[in-house]
């Protein structure tokens, strides 16, 4: 059982964001961490070759050398090797040219379940995983909390806004973590000590057979114009008055200046 | 002739307020781009469904009647939308940020080459075309995109309660026609086994558009039926913060914060919470925060958009007779 | 005439006894080395143990003939104390006639001989009531600590049994023979009255008898002494003497860089050191760990002497299926296979209940230390199973990922200073003390206010001061009290390299557990700095009269306070008086201790990882402490620990009478009297 996971390295949720003097991001003293999605899909990978007792798991992903420590972090877990695609050409892509980059390689490597995260914190775009599913014409599942493996099929519970539905599907498939899919477990120090030692395969576009203008900013289907912070939450406002005239207040502000009702 | 094409999504003929949101915005954006305003709607006998999207100023409305479409498989409305797109080439289409729209998007923007927009919460109109804004870090920074010339079709998928709805009207016409396609049995990879909708009258904590919890103010289990009192006429879900829970009087299900749930509602009324730093954790996205304590120190005052001091044994039930009046009307 | 008299009575027999007493040796020794084989079996402790002579031996001094420890609780206190005197004065006759039969010297004559008399007859006396309030604590009191096994009835027999044959024997010899100083036996001389009218030869054979009888319970006694309880009597002071006062304060570091290891922490019994598992042999199953054990009185599974019963117990069965002749030195470890899992006899719940209040150590006469224990099971279950409660994984990523439990962003760590004007640390004009907020001075919203008043309070006294801001990092202590020594080590030596870098000298500190690892644990990576708690700080300014109390003349009420103390101030770093002296300085406050004060404390629960894992409702420590703080009758509960003060807050609010009893800081208390 072969399982490939993507894996993309994200701020920590709890960074403070802030723009540089160029409007970009402001990276310094940025704590970099697993996608939390990716992290519950890496623990997935885990559990089904733990549970068959047999299989490798795989963990791909696109980015700078940073990516290699949380790349290190799915080995603590217990993944087995990693393959990282580095380019600069890469530079100023969107999310077609991300999944081409990692579609083209997972065309080079064996595979039965591909899993991914639903979406990742920093962009919330949710399309990697369909994308390459497409790319590789391979049936997906998204957004699935439970999967149930049996001979070459499988059934992934996907969660709806009202509900969730039982969908069997022929594998090979890609599946994209939801967060009850799986709890990621801390890695105990055996596997923090053995991550050190697995294999990372580094990959150029060259190795892929990728050209640079398929990717990067020459291939991007959406390019970003600029960046803006949203106003700061304004201090709050505490309602005066006696309480029935208060109450009549708060909904007014509700309704018109808030607009939430 | 391009246009804007709007993904009705419908479920037994009724469409969710966010189809209304993108006809409105669709609206703005097919007068900018000097296109029509195009609406798709698929499933099995789909043909009666497209009057509220005429009324809604759609100016036409193509209608995929399949039998394998009765029921949404990622397969099957792929194929079938992009097969319309390929022919009537839209450069816009809009879908819904929600369960079907994030699995159904991607899907098609990748068979047709095309780039996806997610999640968008504001458009720009200028000299260029659409310029959009959407989130990125949960809404700690937002970042203005647009499309490169390196496809014809731009798939957009839009947040709800983001944009205006379109103002139906009753006696407005569109055209109308039938689009078929070509989807069997064979090309659904994907089979549905089951479907369980929830049934219970209340929202899930973690969908809940709006939420009211309370915390230790509460002082019993009895006296959470207010907040059920006011959380009926608002549709609204019931949470607690960890100590209501410990003390028992609500089952853990309810309990939001760090060790329960992370809740993103639009709205959410914590009453006789206090604020510790574990519960604001699991509330901190939502995006109106209304507190209502008696102590005006309590923590919670300072990440609430709202807030009132005083006994939410009193202004609870006040609400409620407020809110009732104010959305019955 | 000298007073003595003849103990040569038996004299022809004096082979027979001699091997008697050989044969009683060579099992006691039997005895002792079959546990020798079992301590041999645990991994090697550094020579700091055997080293520490003075200390070492005061303590034996202070604990074995002292009875210190044993003396906190009078009723067992004083029953062991008579067991023990009487014992020592039984041994000092033997051994006196033992010197003078073999070498002549006038070793148990004259004063010397009538006063030891005296002694060893009151001392039986004595020994005799103590077995009867043994046989009445066990049977009718029945205390909750104590259980009964048949080596407690055995060995109170052998006791019972030698003393009564020993009187027997006094008072037929006072029968029989002409003894012009009975009466300094007076117990002897009375039992002699019982034989007054017997045939004197009579009395002799059964003098005789009694004697062997005597004899052979005496060697009993001594040959039974490995194979049960009393044992004590040897590993007792050995014990005493290799204790490590600071077992509990400073937790032996894990060597990550040696990659030979591959246990980190204790899965079995031979991963422990030898010293552990001698501490099993040393226990004597009194029970007072368990008394003050805050996890045990709140009703979770944790009971520390079971726990150390069940790892003797468990230590044995390992042993069996281990090959004992093999040497365990040289790091060494054994394995076998079939082997009964050890976490599963101690219970994984058990030892994530402990809070490392310490009370157990404190408590206990024999220096058991439970503390290391629990950490290294701690250990094996975070760092080589990944087993723990799921809670504490929260608190593990927030520690890597932004430096505090709390998960909160770390670029907001000096958020709270920032309406302040604290000065920021300064490399070029460095202040004299580095004030170290923590965590909870930093992210708390309640413990906010602590540093925020403790910041005016410096500023106030005019202290040179600073604060490091974002790039402090939790202490760890945490981290490693909950067996996560790899994220331990990994803040540690962030944190040195941190002070290191800008030349901290000195640190004032609000938290305890900040307080107790920056001093204690922190020179363990080379980190060596002056660290000082707040509420000491605070009690050298008073003193110095360099903040001055306002009168009490315009306090609106009457403030009725008590003082908790924090284990990791009170009992892991013997702060307690200092906090008390800020209160009383200032006017206008009447304090009143609680019964379970100072040594004694009560903990809060927060304690050993603690405040980031979950409790049943039933089962919070905290609320049995608030209530025993609110049965004094206060309006006040003064805290000096930013842990304890949530805990006790939080028990106020949930007795509902938070409007009526405040919490609060002992740094708070004093602003509000300095202001």
């Amino acid at each position: 059982m072969k399982i490939v996971v993507l894996m993309k390295q994200t701020f920590d949720t709890e960074t403070r964001i802030n723009l540089n003097a160029e409007g970009a991001i402001d990276e310094t003293g940025v704590n970099y961490v697993v996608n939390p999605f990716c992290e519950i899909a890496t623990e997935e990978a885990i559990r089904i070759k733990e549970q068959l007792g047999e299989g490798e798991v795989v963990i791909l992903s696109v980015g700078p050398d940073r990516v290699e420590s949380a790349m290190r972090q799915c080995f603590a877990m217990g993944a087995d090797r990693g393959v990282l695609i580095n380019d600069p050409a890469l530079e100023g892509g969107d999310e077609y040219t991300t999944a081409l980059v990692l579609a083209k390689a997972l065309s080079n490597m064996e595979y039965d379940i591909v899993l991914a995260g639903y979406q990742a914190v920093d962009d919330g775009s949710a399309q990697i995983g369909a994308r390459v599913a497409e790319l590789l014409n391979i049936p997906q599942v998204t957004v699935v909390t439970k999967l149930e493996l049996s001979d070459g099929k499988a059934i992934a519970t996907r969660e709806l806004d009202d509900g969730y539905e039982l969908i069997e599907v022929p594998l090979p498939a890609l599946f994209t973590a939801q967060r009850s899919l799986a709890e990621p477990r801390y890695p105990s120090m055996k596997g923090v000590i053995q991550a050190k030692k697995k294999p990372i395969q580094r990959l150029t576009l060259a190795d892929l057979g990728i050209s640079a203008d398929e990717v990067g900013a020459k291939g991007a289907r959406v390019k970003g114009e600029s960046l803006v912070l949203p106003e700061p939450r304004q201090a709050g406002k505490i309602i005066e008055g006696e309480p029935a005239e208060a109450t009549v207040e708060l909904v007014r502000l509700l309704r018109e200046e808030a607009k939430v009702l | 002739m391009a246009g804007v094409l709007v993904f009705a999504d419908q479920k037994n003929g009724t469409y969710k307020q966010v189809i209304y949101e993108m006809l409105g915005l669709g609206k703005k954006a097919a007068e900018h781009l000097g296109q029509e305003l195009q609406a798709v709607v698929i499933g099995k006998g789909v043909d009666n469904y497209v009057a509220p999207l005429a009324e809604a100023g759609v100016d036409k409305i193509f209608v995929i009647n399949n039998d394998q479409l009765e029921s949404y498989t990622t397969d099957g409305y792929s194929k079938a939308l992009t097969e319309l797109i390929k022919q009537e080439k839209p450069s816009l289409v809009l879908l819904a940020h929600d369960a079907v729209g994030k699995d159904l998007a991607p899907a098609v923007a990748q068979k047709l080459g095309a780039g996806q927009i997610s999640d968008v919460v504001g458009v720009n109109f200028d000299e260029q075309g659409l310029l959009f804004k959407r989130p990125l870090y949960a809404g700690k920074v937002f970042s203005f995109v647009r499309f490169t010339d390196k496809a014809e079709t731009g798939i957009v998928t839009v947040r709800p309660k983001s944009f205006d709805p379109a103002q139906r009207q009753a006696g407005r016409t569109a055209q109308v026609v039938s689009f078929s396609v070509n989807v069997t049995a064979s090309d659904l990879r994907q089979i549905v086994k089951d479907v369980i909708r929830k049934t219970s009258a209340r929202v899930d904590l973690t969908e809940a558009d709006i939420i009211v919890a309370g915390g230790r103010g509460m002082k019993s289990a009895e006296n959470f039926k207010i907040l059920e009192e006011l959380a009926d006429v608002l549709g609204a879900a019931v949470g607690a913060s960890r100590a209501a829970v410990d003390e028992k009087w609500i089952e853990p299900q309810y309990q939001v914060g760090q060790s329960g749930k992370v809740v993103s509602p639009t709205l959410y009324i914590a009453c006789g919470i206090s604020g510790a730093i574990q519960h604001l954790a699991g509330i901190t996205s939502s995006k109106c925060i209304v507190a209502i304590n008696k102590d005006p120190e309590a923590e919670i005052f300072k990440v609430a958009d709202y807030g009132i001091v005083g006994d939410l044994f009193e202004i609870v039930p006040m609400l409620t007779q407020e809110f009732k009046k104010v959305l019955a009307g | 005439m000298i007073p003595t008299r003849n103990t040569e009575m038996y004299a022809q027999y004096h082979w027979l006894m001699y091997t008697l007493a050989a044969i009683a040796v060579i099992i006691l020794c039997k005895g002792i080395y079959d546990h020798y084989k079992l301590w041999r079996l645990g991994q090697p402790e550094d020579r700091e143990r055997w080293c520490q002579v003075g200390p070492g031996l005061w303590r034996v001094v202070k604990g074995t003939l002292g009875h210190f420890r044993i003396l906190r609780e009078r009723y067992p206190g004083v029953m062991h104390w008579m067991f023990f005197w009487g014992f020592a004065i039984f041994a000092l006759g033997t051994l006196s006639i033992a010197v003078r039969d073999h070498t002549g010297l006038p070793t148990f004559q004259g004063w010397y001989y009538l006063i030891l008399s005296l002694m060893l007859n009151i001392f039986s006396l004595l020994v005799i009531i103590a077995v009867i309030m043994a046989l009445w604590r066990r049977i009718v009191i029945k205390p909750d600590r104590i259980d009964n096994k048949t080596e407690d009835w055995i060995s109170l027999a052998f006791v019972f049994f030698l003393v009564v044959t020993g009187l027997l024997l006094s008072g037929l010899r006072i029968a029989f023979t002409e003894d012009n100083w009975a009466l300094w036996r007076p117990l002897g001389y009375f039992v002699s009255t019982w034989f007054s009218n017997i045939d004197s030869s009579l009395l002799k054979d059964v003098h005789q008898v009694a004697w062997w009888v005597h004899v052979c319970i005496a060697m009993g006694f001594a040959a039974y002494m490995p194979y049960s309880k009393l044992f004590h009597i040897i590993t007792g002071p050995v014990n005493q003497y290799l204790a490590k006062e600071t077992a509990a304060q400073i937790i032996e570091p894990i060597d990550l860089e040696d990659e030979s290891i591959e246990q980190f922490g204790v899965a079995e019994v031979q991963h422990f050191t030898w010293k552990h598992l001698l501490d099993t042999d040393a226990c004597i199953r009194c029970g007072r760990c368990q008394d003050n054990c805050p996890a045990y009185i709140s009703g979770k599974p944790l009971s520390p002497k079971k726990m150390i019963q069940d790892l003797k117990s468990h230590l044995r069965v390992a042993a069996a299926k281990l090959d004992t002749k093999q040497q365990a030195k040289g790091g060494e470890i054994e394995e076998a296979d079939d082997l009964p899992s050890l976490i599963d006899e101690i219970g994984e719940e058990e030892v994530w209940a402990c809070t490392t209040c310490g009370s157990c150590e404190e408590q206990c006469p024999m220096f058991v230390e439970h503390i290391p224990k629990i950490v290294e099971l701690r250990r094996n279950l975070v760092m080589m199973e990944s087993s723990f409660p799921s809670e504490a994984q929260v608190a593990f990523r927030g520690m890597e990922n932004n430096g505090n439990p709390w998960n909160q962003g770390w670029m907001t760590r000096s958020d709270w200073a920032k309406d302040l004007d604290v000065p920021e640390w300064d490399d070029e004009h460095p202040a004299e003390y580095l004030y170290w907020p923590g965590c909870s001075g930093a992210f708390d919203s309640r413990n906010r206010k602590v540093a925020v008043a403790m910041v005016k309070l410096l500023k106030k006294a005019g202290v040179s001061f600073a604060i490091l801001g974002n790039e402090e990092k939790c202490c760890g202590d945490s981290a490693r009290r909950l067996g996560n020594e790899l994220l331990y080590q990994t803040l540690a030596n962030e944190n040195i390299e941190t002070l290191n870098s800008h030349g901290v000298k000195k640190i004032i500190t609000s938290c305890p557990h900040c307080f107790n690892t920056l001093k204690n644990e922190y020179p363990q990576f080379g980190g060596n700095f002056e660290v000082i708690h707040h509420s000491v700080f605070l009690s050298k300014l008073l003193k110095e009269n360099k903040l001055k109390p306002n009168d009490a003349t315009d306090l609106t009420k009457e403030i009725v306070c008590t003082y908790h103390d924090s284990c990791y101030l009170g009992r892991y770093n013997g702060i307690y008086d200092e906090p008390r002296e800020i209160l009383r300085s200032v006017p206008g406050i009447e304090h009143r201790e609680m019964a379970r004060n100072r040594y004694k404390g009560f903990c809060c629960g927060a304690g050993g990882g603690r405040m980031w894992l979950e409790e049943a409702a039933e089962q919070r420590v905290n609320i049995r402490r608030t209530e025993e703080a609110l049965d004094r009758g206060v309006n006040l509960i003064v805290t000096a620990c930013p842990f304890c003060l949530i805990m006790l807050e939080d028990g106020t609010k949930a007795k509902d009478v938070n409007e009526q009893v405040e919490t609060k800081d002992i740094a708070e208390v004093l602003w509000e009297s300095v202001n």
